[in-house]
């Protein structure tokens, strides 16, 4: 299963930004795909950590074009990405210690972390930069 | 050199440790001697302005114009005199602290010689802006430094007629080139503001301002100084005489006198040899460094992080080259790039939760590995036992702190700790590889790469990108900024780090955000740091107001004359004119027909001057121009014993083998500090003794 799809509405209006986004969903569940059947603590961290480092990556990229564009909300918007990787790194923490991954409960977590970001944050900035 | 240097940097890092104790860190200024020469710049134009409001840049006026801020204005023109004056002498005492600082810390080798080199430029305009200042003054000290100056360009020999003519006397003075002088003062600190501008363009954040309080507490010492000790004008000038004694500025006019020692091509050669090895000081010899980052383009998505970062302007950003579908990506260069790594820590894609992918980040030191130090991280660590375990961060720079290694502590070396990313910290904390990181790099304020020291506490403050994560408890990184001869404060920190670590262990609290943990170190009382900081900034400020005009320089013996030769006579030609024939004419285009043709070119003038008989110079002065056709310029300038004296002045202008065209002789009583003139005219009969003596002194000529 894939674990999070691509939707247009998720579009904010930077070619790179936009790109990155999609190339990191399709790197959540490539990444995810790979995993398969061996659930052990050491492969979900891998896992985790991969998408951590992309996301921090992409955050970094995000904030640079806002700060480029003088985007008002830049302030609230990097607060947010900041909260997202504290998330993310606590997700990584429990799945690590505990070495269980239930597909359904990440799906869900992720596509509730990232799925929220983009509705609020994200298309927020899209509509700023649509002015 | 490397004994210098070493030398230098021991007694450097001594005087910083005992100003630390009163300033502290923050406000050491020996670390900020760059700062404070930008701030003393400023002191400088800013009254500068104040007092050009009030000068008269005519030559008779000037000295009047200053009497008037310095006495009928004291409480503000005077005060504004003196800040200008005693604000110059800080900068010349800032800016050789801070030449010999960089080089002693070995700043300005490899690709640091950038500002190193220009800054050798900036002394030149720094000595050239202090002595038009003090020309403007027209006191004796401005006739001494114009006549010394003025000599000391002409033994170049590259002007025509010797400048020095202009301050033969008093009828020579010409108020226009004074007026230049006046803008000439005003030109050279524009040009070398330019360069200042140029000096810091390779540092990224370069400080060009001191901290608040240490730039109040300076302007205060100065005022205090300009308040005892106003800068005052020395006695008028007046050409038709020599002063015995100047107080020489020892700050800007450091090499006059030598010119009584030396002669002035010989004082040339050494500004200009000296300043030539100055500027090949950076490759003396050059320095062997660590390969420069690399950036790896499937990890970079041209995010800028490192190009915020580094310290050293070596990374732009630039349009995409592979094709992916971002916008830019990050480029190193290599003559800039000091393979410091602060480029590292700020990547976000450094960070040692990556395990699906290699571990190489976005940029990365080829020669330190961020892969090698997460491995370096879990070996070096699963040995440590206790519940005070304590991963050491050190950088190349602040000494060998590897002894602290026991069974609870390991040290990582890394060129500078900002090359450590925070997700590093969270690795070693959250994972329980240790229960403390300790960073401890060079001293605060002066990381030898400039900002790691700033970015570390940034970064972990959540002030910088890229964050310590919120969940790291900061009760748990400690970081302790020390030089190597303060090495007993990083022991001291660790002492103190591991017995909290010990004390946390087992308590339940949620983690402290905010900045990294600090040691409590001791420190003076107030009132003694108090104490201290006026001790120190009074003492320089002693220092500058008694070097400013103190010791006096003995121009010329109590009992002793001043005896100048000096004229510009046009030799006669090698040949007569003569008539044009009347074929020659014919053959001439008609507008180049003239009566007469001369050939080009003059005799030299051969001149002797004897002193109570004993000849004193004797020289053979050519013709100037280019075909040896200009008048023979002659400037000469002898102490004598005042007194009544035989002159005799002889001069052969016709290319005679025997005998003189011109012999005349004169008594002249000399009266002590006389500047008395020789000059040659010979259109009036010849040599002229004691031309236009504007004070009525004896003179008489006996006829040849």
């Amino acid at each position: 299963m894939t674990l999070l799809e691509w939707r247009d509405d998720f579009c904010i209006g930077i070619a790179e930004v936009d790109h990155e986004h999609q190339v990191l969903i399709g790197l959540i569940n490539a990444v995810h795909a790979a995993l398969g059947a061996d659930r052990s603590a050491e492969r979900i961290e891998e896992f985790l950590g991969e998408i951590h480092a992309r996301i921090s990556a992409h955050f970094a990229l995000e904030e640079k074009d806002m700060r480029s564009r003088r985007y008002p909300e830049f302030s609230l918007h990097k607060a947010d990405h900041e909260r997202l990787l504290d998330d993310i790194r606590d997700i990584m923490d429990e799945y690590s210690v505990h070495g269980v991954l239930d597909d359904q409960a990440l799906s869900n977590r992720l596509a509730t972390w990232f799925g929220d970001h983009f509705k609020t944050y994200d298309a927020r900035l899209h509509s700023f930069l649509q002015v | 050199m490397k004994w210098l240097k070493s030398g230098l940097r021991a007694l450097f890092l001594r005087l910083e440790q005992v100003c630390e104790k009163f300033f502290g860190p923050s406000l050491n200024p020996l670390l900020h001697l760059g700062s404070l020469g930008w701030f003393l710049f400023w002191i400088v134009t800013v009254t500068g302005i104040y007092i050009y409001v009030f000068f008269d840049t005519g030559v008779t006026q000037a000295y009047a114009s200053l009497e008037y801020l310095s006495r009928e204005q004291w409480y503000l023109g005077g005060i504004m005199r003196s800040l200008h004056r005693y604000a110059s002498d800080g900068m010349v005492v800032v800016v050789m602290l801070h030449l010999l600082r960089e080089f002693a810390m070995d700043r300005m080798r490899g690709n640091r010689w950038f500002p190193w080199v220009t800054g050798v430029p900036l002394l030149w305009f720094l000595y050239a802006c202090g002595i038009t200042g003090y020309w403007l003054v027209w006191d004796q000290l401005a006739q001494y430094v114009a006549i010394a100056t003025t000599e000391w360009l002409d033994s170049i020999g590259i002007f025509a007629e010797p400048i020095a003519r202009n301050f033969l006397d008093s009828s020579h003075l010409a108020g226009r080139f004074f007026t230049l002088m006046a803008y000439i003062h005003i030109a050279v600190p524009l040009i070398m503001l330019l360069f200042m501008w140029v000096h810091i363009q390779r540092h990224a954040h370069a400080r060009v301002n001191p901290p608040r309080k240490l730039g109040v507490a300076v302007l205060v010492a100065l005022v205090a100084l300009s308040l005892v000790v106003p800068a005052m004008s020395q006695a008028p000038a007046d050409l038709d005489r020599a002063p015995f004694e100047v107080g020489l500025d020892w700050f800007y006019l450091t090499a006059y006198p030598l010119l009584d020692l030396v002669s002035g091509r010989t004082l040339w050669a050494v500004l200009v040899g000296g300043s030539v090895f100055l500027t090949l000081l950076p490759w003396l010899p050059p320095l062997r460094k660590a390969p420069p980052a690399v950036v790896n383009l499937d990890n970079c998505n041209g995010c800028g992080r490192c190009f915020a970062d580094c310290p050293f302007g070596a990374i732009t950003m630039v349009g995409r080259t592979d094709g992916a579908e971002f916008d830019q990506e990050a480029r190193v260069d290599a003559d800039m790039c000091m393979s410091c790594g602060i480029c590292v820590g700020a990547c976000p894609t450094a960070t040692p939760f990556r395990r699906a992918s290699a571990l190489v980040p976005g940029i990365e030191l080829p020669a330190d590995p961020i892969a090698g130090l997460r491995d370096q991280v879990v070996a070096a660590t699963a040995k440590l036992q206790g519940n005070d375990r304590v991963v050491v961060v050190r950088c190349a720079h602040a000494g060998n702190l590897d002894a602290l290694a026991d069974t609870g502590v390991t040290v990582l070396a890394m060129p500078c700790v900002g090359m450590l990313p925070p997700s590093f910290i969270d690795l070693v904390i959250s994972r329980k590889h240790a229960d403390g990181v300790l960073i401890a790099g060079c001293a605060e304020e002066d990381c030898y790469e400039r900002l790691g020291d700033r970015w570390t506490e940034e970064r972990i403050g959540s002030q910088r990108d890229p964050y310590l994560r919120d969940r790291v408890d900061r009760d748990r990184v400690a970081v302790s900024w020390a030089s190597p001869v303060q090495q007993n404060r990083t022991r001291e920190t660790l002492v103190q780090f591991r017995q909290h670590l010990h004390d946390l262990a087992g308590s339940a609290r949620p983690a402290r955000t905010g900045v990294a943990w600090r040691a409590r170190l001791k420190q003076l009382p107030v009132p003694l740091r108090f104490a201290g900081q006026v001790a120190v900034l009074g003492t320089v400020a002693v220092l500058v107001g008694w070097f400013a005009t103190r010791p006096t320089y003995a121009y010329l013996n109590h009992d002793q004359a001043l005896l100048k030769l000096s004229f510009s006579h046009a030799a006669r030609s090698l040949k007569e004119c003569r008539h044009y024939s009347p074929q020659e004419l014919a053959n001439l285009p008609f507008a180049e027909r003239t009566a007469t043709t001369c050939e080009r070119g003059r005799w030299p003038v051969d001149l002797e001057l004897l002193f109570n008989g004993r000849t004193i110079h004797r020289a053979t002065h050519q013709p100037a121009g280019l075909w040896d056709d200009g008048p023979s310029t002659v400037y000469a300038s002898f102490r004598v014993p005042a007194g009544t004296h035989q002159l005799t002045a002889r001069l052969r202008d016709s290319g005679r083998t025997t005998g003189f065209d011109y012999d005349s002789s004169a008594t002249v009583t000399l009266s002590p500090g006389q500047n008395y003139v020789i000059d040659f005219r010979g259109t009036e009969g010849g040599f002229q003794f004691g031309r236009a003596p504007a004070h009525g002194l004896a003179t008489q000529e006996t006829p040849p």
